[in-house]
């Protein structure tokens, strides 16, 4: 199992979530959230008082997945979250040990 | 059907039917239902025609026409001082829009204690002060216990009736709508000092500030100009004018406002990172920026019951051109405002276009009764330009004014009362303040030939400074030896919400919490339990 992790841009959410419905998917986690990467902050004027931005706003995206699908997954994201502008985020896969269903106790497979 | 779509059917079919109904019956009996009968003297019982005029019937209608016009006077001035009564929920969200979140509950509660605490100061001794000794108001029915002031003749200082709106005689119906209309004025100057010390000062430093506006700086200064007090005579002392003139208050209420704000800034010093070593400034966003356009919405709303309802009575029929020069200025400063800020920044900057909408309304409020739609536009153009560089200006200074209280309401409120010596044309004023009662012409400013009105207006803006600044300096030079006027730099960092009040504006967007010996985690705005009295001040 695989857990997909996205940082991408708000506004981008949208598109994003009907690319991996039209996956099939069971389920997506969306989290809002705040980060620099590359790039920092940018600058604004305030009443006359420059300041700097320092953490962009973005969206968090995890999604369970089967081993074979994760790359499927990484991918759809990918292409749905660019802009080819600054700040598109990133995603990543990491390893899942062990997935347990709440209602029931399924595990691993059966609860993704 | 479940019970909730039942009642609702019913509630439609009930309401369907008192239409019909209400409809149905009002064919029957058309009254007068768009007001020509009122305007019809044809259409009024002639019961006259019967009966030989008398001179005792004369004196009746005379007597209840006059009793009619001081009832329309009453009805004014107290709807106009519950406009102004609302001005302080505009300010409220104003402030607090413009200041962080952290701070959002002791900003808010800043407001209403403020409201509370100056109006009891203003009815213990303030208004006894400011208005103990005024001329009969003819709009308020003329007779008035408030006779007393110490002081001769043209040399006022102080007025000594109305003390608890009771010595001296004063459990009377006039003073009673004065008291109304003139307490929200002085809140007007109270709650000016909050966007000045926001997000540092103690509430019990606070709170002395609010019993020193409401008792003594704006009293005594208000005496001056409107109780009868001497620069209101400069006109017949030194033959300046018409003495100083200040219509709603430009420079009695926002000028003593923003100038006491000003020393309370200077005593509190700059908020902990807002100037860096080198001098720069740097910004500290409102965390809500919608809060401050409804809030100077509401104040716009509120003003029209600031400068129009300074008639003291709807049978003055400027209050047409009152109301309208209030909104041209108002808007003028704004799109200034927004247009300067454009230039300088790279966009409008949104506060302060704001700004810029309320310099333009502070400006126009002494002039607004003596000047024409076309002055008032030059007047809120200029304000809107001013507050600019007004909010520069003090920044460099080192003066930190996170609302921009000192720009808007001092700086602003001195350029309207000398606004007034300018361009004041002549047509409204006669005899104001009890001179030239010969002349033909009301209030005159430079531009049409009266320099000495000029003169007054210099003397109200420079004697409103060094007493509103002055007497604010010398309380609170005091008053911090007694009581820790500024909280202490882990409260201010942590957030003035949880050290002062035990309670955050936001619990659910904080990553904090304000459980008292519950089992939520400790986190940074927790660490420090709800009752240490690290940000106790008294």
């Amino acid at each position: 199992m695989r857990l997909v992790t996205a940082l991408v841009k708000p506004f981008k959410l949208d598109d994003v979530k009907e690319a991996l419905t039209g996956l099939g998917l069971p389920g997506i986690t969306i989290t809002e959230s705040k980060g620099f990467g590359r790039q920092r902050g940018h600058t604004e004027v305030y009443r006359g008082a420059e300041y700097t931005v320092e953490f962009v706003p973005k969206v968090r995206i995890e999604v369970l997945t089967d081993d074979d699908n994760a790359r499927r997954v990484a991918d759809t994201i990918v292409n749905a979250a660019r802009t080819g502008q600054i700040g598109d985020g990133k995603v990543w896969i990491s390893p899942v040990d062990t997935v347990i269903r709440v209602r029931t106790g399924e595990m691993d497979h059966d609860a993704i | 059907m479940s019970k909730g779509k039942k009642f609702v059917a019913l509630s439609l079919m009930t309401f369907i039917a008192l239409i019909i109904i209400g409809a149905a019956w009002g064919h029957h009996s058309p009254a007068d239902t768009t007001g020509p009968a009122f305007t019809q003297l044809g259409n009024y019982p002639k019961t006259t025609t019967n009966v030989p005029v008398s001179q005792a019937g004369l004196n009746d209608l005379a007597s209840s026409s006059a009793h009619l016009g001081v009832s329309i006077n009453f009805t004014w001035t107290l709807i106009t001082g519950f406009l102004v009564l609302f001005m302080q929920v505009g300010f409220a969200f104003l402030v607090t829009g413009l200041t962080r979140a952290k701070n959002a509950a002791h900003m808010m509660m800043m407001n209403i204690a403020a409201f509370a605490v100056a109006l009891l100061a203003y009815y213990a001794v303030g208004f006894a002060f400011q208005f103990g000794g005024i001329a009969p108001i003819a709009n308020l029915g003329g007779v008035s216990p408030l006779s007393g002031i110490f002081g001769h003749g043209s040399a006022g200082l102080i007025g000594t009736h109305g003390f608890f709106l009771q010595s001296g005689g004063t459990y009377d119906v006039g003073v009673m709508v004065l008291f109304l209309f003139e307490v929200v004025f002085m809140e007007t100057a109270g709650y000016i000092i909050v966007g000045a010390i926001a997000e540092r000062i103690s509430f019990a430093g606070f709170l002395v500030a609010e019993v020193a506006i409401g008792a003594i700086v704006y009293p005594i200064y208000g005496n001056w100009l409107w109780g009868g007090g001497w620069m209101a005579h400069l006109g017949t002392s030194l033959h300046l004018g018409h003495g100083a003139v200040d219509f709603a208050g430009s420079g009695v209420v926002h000028a003593t406002g923003g100038w006491a704000a000003l020393a309370l800034a200077m005593h509190l010093g700059p908020r902990i990172g807002k100037y860096n070593e080198d001098g720069s400034a740097n910004a500290i966003p409102g965390h809500n920026i919608p809060y401050v356009v409804i809030g100077t919405l509401i104040l716009i709303f509120g003003w029209m019951g600031f400068n129009p309802g300074s008639t003291l009575g709807a049978t003055d029929l400027r209050i047409g051109l009152v109301a309208v020069n209030t909104l041209l200025a108002g808007c003028v400063g704004f799109v200034m405002a927004m247009g300067t800020t454009n230039y300088k920044y790279g966009k409008p900057d949104i506060s302060m276009s704001c700004n810029g909408m309320l310099a333009g309304l502070v400006a126009i409020t002494a002039p607004c009764a003596f000047v024409a739609p076309w002055a008032a536009v030059i007047i809120g153009a200029v304000a809107g330009v001013l507050v600019v560089y007004s909010v520069e200006f003090w920044d460099r200074r080192h003066i930190d004014d996170p609302c921009g209280a000192i720009s808007v309401h001092g700086v602003n409120g001195a350029w309207g009362v000398l606004a007034v010596g300018l361009f004041a044309d002549g047509t409204y004023g006669q005899g104001w303040n009890g001179a030239k009662l010969n002349s033909v012409h009301g209030v005159q400013g430079l531009f049409y030939g009266d320099a000495g009105q000029l003169v007054a207006q210099l003397f109200h803006v420079v004697i409103g400074f060094a007493w509103a600044w002055g007497a604010m300096w010398l309380i609170f030079a005091v008053v911090k030896r007694f009581v820790q006027i500024r909280v202490s730099p882990e409260v201010e960092i942590q957030g003035l919400d949880v050290p002062e009040f035990g309670v955050l504006a936001y619990p659910d967007f904080v990553l904090a919490s304000t459980h008292v010996g519950g089992h939520a985690s400790v986190t940074a705005a927790s660490a420090k339990p709800a009752g240490s009295d690290s940000g106790r001040t008294s």
